[in-house]
């Protein structure tokens, strides 16, 4: 944790200079009336003392499950305590809600969780841009942080394993996961186009992480043909469990917290190769027209805090996105973020906006011929 | 006078139909309306123009296959639904009343149970881990799990189990309106049982057995969880690549084309059944039963 704490020194350095050097400026200014504080601690300011807003709602929606309990009990519970604030919760965050709800100019949703497929300047026309004067940016994963949206919490797409039926073998990467012949049995994958199944498919075909984009969707479709009748589709997170852990799938690519679930809640022979995991995330953003959006903007910065972003963490395995945040100890192995090599792919998300048509249409005429 | 006074009594109880028709506009006309309309005006990517999401369907030969196999489907669980479902109706009207009703509670209670949780109860039933093959495997009939689950033998099996109400019901309510001094009468013309079925029950039978078939066919075709959790994935079906579209990609124009496209070509197979069955004969069966 040394250097962490080294990095945390220098990145309030840089931050106090930068404020000093801009604090003159329009955009700094427009912050410091809004929380009526000084540039530099309206920052530390809203982590620590957000401000109150006792009698206002925000609707709040995410995907439901564990994973909204858990945010739900890491940051919208607190966060009411501390600023008197409400929210209304909802479990659906369909995106093409959020495109209604703008387009009809009826805005319902103020912070809705989504997936990282959605929110790149794709769809800006739908988004509010993130208020960086509010959100501390560069304490962020590099990446993780786009105009229209901000990473809330990162986890892996990881290749989890059956150990039983696996004999007790490691399988050590993509190649492993493409290999029945060393390791028999079927595979579970994402029935999702953009989920990571042509990703993993040119990884095991020998393609380095950070030379995945633009995707060679012939070479992937090609590798995944020769496994393509061991191949078990999943729709649900929690039907890739059951896969894994009734031995239906000897590997299955999934969720890094879901696997996390199979070992520890359901104490089922499963285990997680990190090698390889595609590291992503699930981010906030804000339908435009919002009524409440300062106070969304608020809520945001709040829950990337390094004090609030690791809440989360000690609740499921997700890891934080604020590369300041301290889970507690105990959790750090099992956090994503905990197994970043060289070996760990991220999604282009805004090549796979781009290309979703494309790559949809791809994936059905493979999965279906 | 007498005349009149009906006609006014007859108008007073047709205005019942208005909530009716008034929430069809509403909420199924006018959405529908709605969806045609973005079929051709939302239109994303670089190929423009008000039809470029029909010329991307016909374009690709995914679509058209996925189209096919998904009337496939529904012709094969119209099939089935028709052979299981006509002889189970034919036993309901030939048993005592009161087997007839527990004959019907058979068939109804299954329908009151969500699609879903039946579907993943032929997971666990028909997987190469599930209790059949587990049974098989540990009897030692067989070594290898036999492949029960993710073939088109699954999908009809979970398709036809939820549908088959839909062909029992009808077939039941025409076959009831079938006199049984005809088939008596046949008899006493010299017509032995199998004849006088054929011959006499089977024809005034058939317009339960077209309505059964109808019903079973549209539905079938709008499935699309069951086949995906039981199927293979060439099972693939339309409503499966509408819901990608929307749910997805967000994509309201491709999305939409994609259902006109299954409803116009739904429509088309109506019409040319109509051809066939005289639909009031049909429907006017079943209001007399429903």
């Amino acid at each position: 944790m040394k250097p962490v704490s080294r990095l945390s020194i220098v990145s309030i350095a840089v931050g106090l200079v930068i404020t000093a050097c801009t604090g003159g400026g329009s955009s700094q200014s427009a912050a410091t009336a809004s929380s009526g504080a000084s540039g530099s601690t309206a920052v530390a300011d809203i982590c620590t003392n957000p401000p109150r807003a006792d009698g206002k709602t925000i609707t709040f929606a995410a995907s439901g499950g564990s994973y909204q309990a858990a945010e739900d009990k890491a940051w919208l519970q607190p966060y009411a305590k501390l600023t008197g604030i409400q929210f209304q919760e909802s479990e659906v965050n369909a995106y093409p809600q959020i495109k209604a709800q703008v387009d009809a100019g009826q805005v319902n949703w103020d912070v809705v969780d989504v997936g990282n497929d959605f929110g790149t300047d794709i769809d800006a026309k739908y988004l509010e841009p993130i208020d960086y004067t509010k959100v501390h940016k560069d304490e962020l994963l590099a990446g993780f942080a786009n105009t229209y949206r901000v990473a809330a919490i990162t986890y892996g797409t990881v290749l989890a394993y059956n150990t039983t039926k696996t004999n007790g073998q490691v399988p050590q990467s993509w190649a492993d996961f493409f290999d029945t012949t060393k390791f028999p049995g079927k595979r579970g994958v994402w029935d999702y186009s953009t989920g990571g199944l042509f990703e993993i498919a040119l990884m095991a075909d020998g393609v380095a992480p950070k030379n995945l984009y633009p995707l060679d969707l012939a070479r992937a479709t090609k590798k995944l043909d020769t496994i393509k009748k061991d191949l078990v589709f999943w729709q649900s997170g929690a039907q890739s469990v059951d896969l894994l852990e009734s031995g239906e799938v000897t590997m299955s690519m999934m969720w890094n917290n879901r696997a996390y679930a199979a070992k520890n809640a359901d104490h089922k022979p499963v285990e997680i190769q990190w090698n390889g995991q595609i590291l992503t995330s699930d981010y906030m953003v804000v339908p435009k027209g919002s009524p409440n959006k300062d106070l969304a903007m608020n809520f945001i910065a709040w829950l990337t805090c390094k004090e609030n972003n690791g809440n989360l963490s000690n609740i499921i395995p997700n890891g934080p996105v604020n590369k300041f945040a301290k889970p507690d100890a105990s959790r750090i192995p099992d956090l994503p973020t905990s197994h970043v090599d060289a070996s760990t792919a991220y999604f282009d998300d805004v090549w796979l906006g781009q290309n979703a048509k494309l790559l949809d249409d791809t994936y059905a005429a493979w999965k279906t011929k | 006078m007498g005349r009149l006074r009906l006609a006014l009594r007859f108008n007073g109880w047709a205005l019942l139909v208005v909530p009716g028709l008034a929430f069809l506009s509403v909420f199924f006309l006018v959405p529908l309306a709605v969806i045609g309309l973005r079929s051709v005006t939302d239109v994303e990517g670089p190929s423009s123009g008000w039809l470029a999401n029909y010329a991307d369907f016909f374009g690709t030969d995914v679509y058209l296959r996925v189209l096919g196999n998904t009337f496939w489907i529904a012709a094969l669980c119209t099939v089935i639904c028709a052979g299981l479902g006509y002889p189970y109706a034919y036993l309901m009207t030939i048993v005592p009343q009161r087997f007839a009703g527990l004959l019907l509670i058979v068939v109804l209670v299954p329908f009151w149970s969500s699609p879903l949780v039946r579907t993943y109860a032929w997971q666990v039933l028909l997987r190469d881990t599930g209790v059949i093959n587990g049974f098989l495997l540990k009897s030692g009939l067989i070594s290898e799990p036999f492949p029960l689950i993710r073939t088109t033998f699954g999908v009809l099996l979970g398709m036809c189990q939820i549908l088959l109400p839909l062909m029992v019901l009808p077939v039941y309510a025409v076959m009831r309106q079938v006199d049984p001094e005809y088939t008596k009468a046949a008899a006493n013309l010299g017509a032995g049982p199998f004849t006088a079925f054929r011959r006499v029950f089977l024809p005034l039978s058939i317009p339960g057995l077209l309505a059964g078939s109808l019903l079973v066919f549209v539905v079938a075709l709008g499935f699309y969880i069951t086949p995906a959790l039981l199927g293979s994935p060439q099972n693939t079906m339309i409503s499966s690549l509408i819901a990608n579209a929307i749910q997805q990609r967000a994509d309201f124009g491709a999305g939409s084309a994609l259902g006109v496209i299954l409803l116009v070509v739904t429509l088309v197979v109506l019409i040319v059944a109509s051809r066939l069955i005289r639909f009031r004969d049909v429907f006017g069966s079943l209001e007399s039963e429903l």
